[in-house]
């Protein structure tokens, strides 16, 4: 069954148009690393050199925010993720 | 008290089932502070001036380009290299000239925020930049004033009403500041956004329907979806957790 990630549209060239990925694993930070899997470029969009996630991220799980530790936010088959950017344009 | 202009100028909203006389005149003596006349300032000065409000003050410190016509629907051709907020304010009362419009040609900063802000209701957050926002929510959150947040970035959106003291604000949901860049957007993206935080104005002010507190709302003007995010006050925040 797997996850849903909903990839916001400013990354969606790194995922070749994909909107809504499928990936596996038992945290967020193990669909993130599935994700970058399928999409090798996202990651230097979503990660700091130390593999952490870059600050200006949020994620949520079924429309709850998973801060403050996102990665290690346990995640079950079914579960949808989104990723959002934090924007600042009037 | 409502003259008898208002009450025919305003009858389809007095109309509305818990706004009426009383609700229009909550408007009538509002005074709501947008920081920022570009495209979410102009989208929710409309509407907001429209509706009545009492007092609008508009602060913006830029000139009107030509690159700001695709969005900023109060700046003209004719405008161009005129205060924006001359450009505004001649637009708004020629809209509605009950309503008293205030231009403030200043940039926000942190050391005349107390000052721009002193005496008005509430806030709206229309600015185009990050810093600039979390000023105005540590002063939204320091003078207990509502802060109506609102931001684009190409056909995407997003939204939040912060009732200091009892809601999630802006900093328990936004943490740090990504790299500066030129942002894209057409001019749908802040007309839909400025018109959600104007409604939320007005509801707040007349005193009527849930407000869009502790969710983030996102609107993707691509797939023409909006999605709620349920965002919770951060024990530890910075601005409001002392609260």
């Amino acid at each position: 069954m797997g996850i849903k990630v909903n990839i916001p549209y400013f990354l969606q060239h790194l995922t070749n148009g994909v909107e809504l990925a499928e990936v596996n694993g038992s945290t967020v930070g193990e669909c993130l690393k599935h994700l970058v899997e399928q999409f090798p470029l996202i990651e230097e969009r979503l990660f700091d050199e130390q593999g952490k996630l870059l600050i200006y991220f949020n994620i949520y799980v079924n429309g709850e925010s998973a801060y403050p530790e996102e990665l290690a936010k346990p995640v079950k088959d079914g579960d949808e993720l989104h990723i959002a950017f934090l924007i600042g344009g009037g | 008290m409502l003259t008898r202009d208002e009450l025919e100028r305003y009858d389809r909203q007095i109309m509305i089932r818990g706004l009426g006389e009383e609700g229009q005149e909550k408007l009538k003596r509002a005074k709501v502070i947008i920081a920022g006349g570009g495209g979410l300032g102009c989208s929710a000065s409309i509407y907001l001036a429209a509706a009545g409000i009492g007092v609008i003050r508009i602060v913006d410190r830029d000139k009107v380009e030509l690159s700001n016509l695709n969005r900023q629907v109060l700046h003209w051709d004719e405008d161009i290299g005129r205060r924006k907020v001359d450009s505004a304010t001649e637009k708004l009362k020629r809209l509605n000239q009950g309503v008293e419009i205030e231009a403030i040609e200043e940039m926000i900063t942190e050391a005349n925020i107390s000052q721009l802000v002193a005496g008005f209701d509430l806030i709206v957050d229309a600015m185009d930049n990050l810093p600039t926002r979390y000023l105005l929510n540590k002063a939204a959150i320091d003078k207990n004033i509502p802060f109506f947040h609102g931001a684009v970035y190409g056909f995407e959106g997003r939204a939040m009403t912060i009732i200091p003291g009892k809601t999630a604000c802006l900093r328990c949901v936004y943490r740090g500041l990504p790299p500066e860049e030129k942002f894209p957007v057409i001019g749908v993206t802040p007309a839909v956004i400025g018109c959600i935080q104007a409604t939320e104005v007005i509801k707040y002010i007349v005193g009527i329907g849930e407000l869009l507190t502790n969710r983030l709302l996102i609107y993707n003007g691509l797939n023409l979806k909006f999605t709620e995010f349920e965002v919770k006050k951060d024990p530890n925040c910075e601005h409001c957790s002392y609260q």
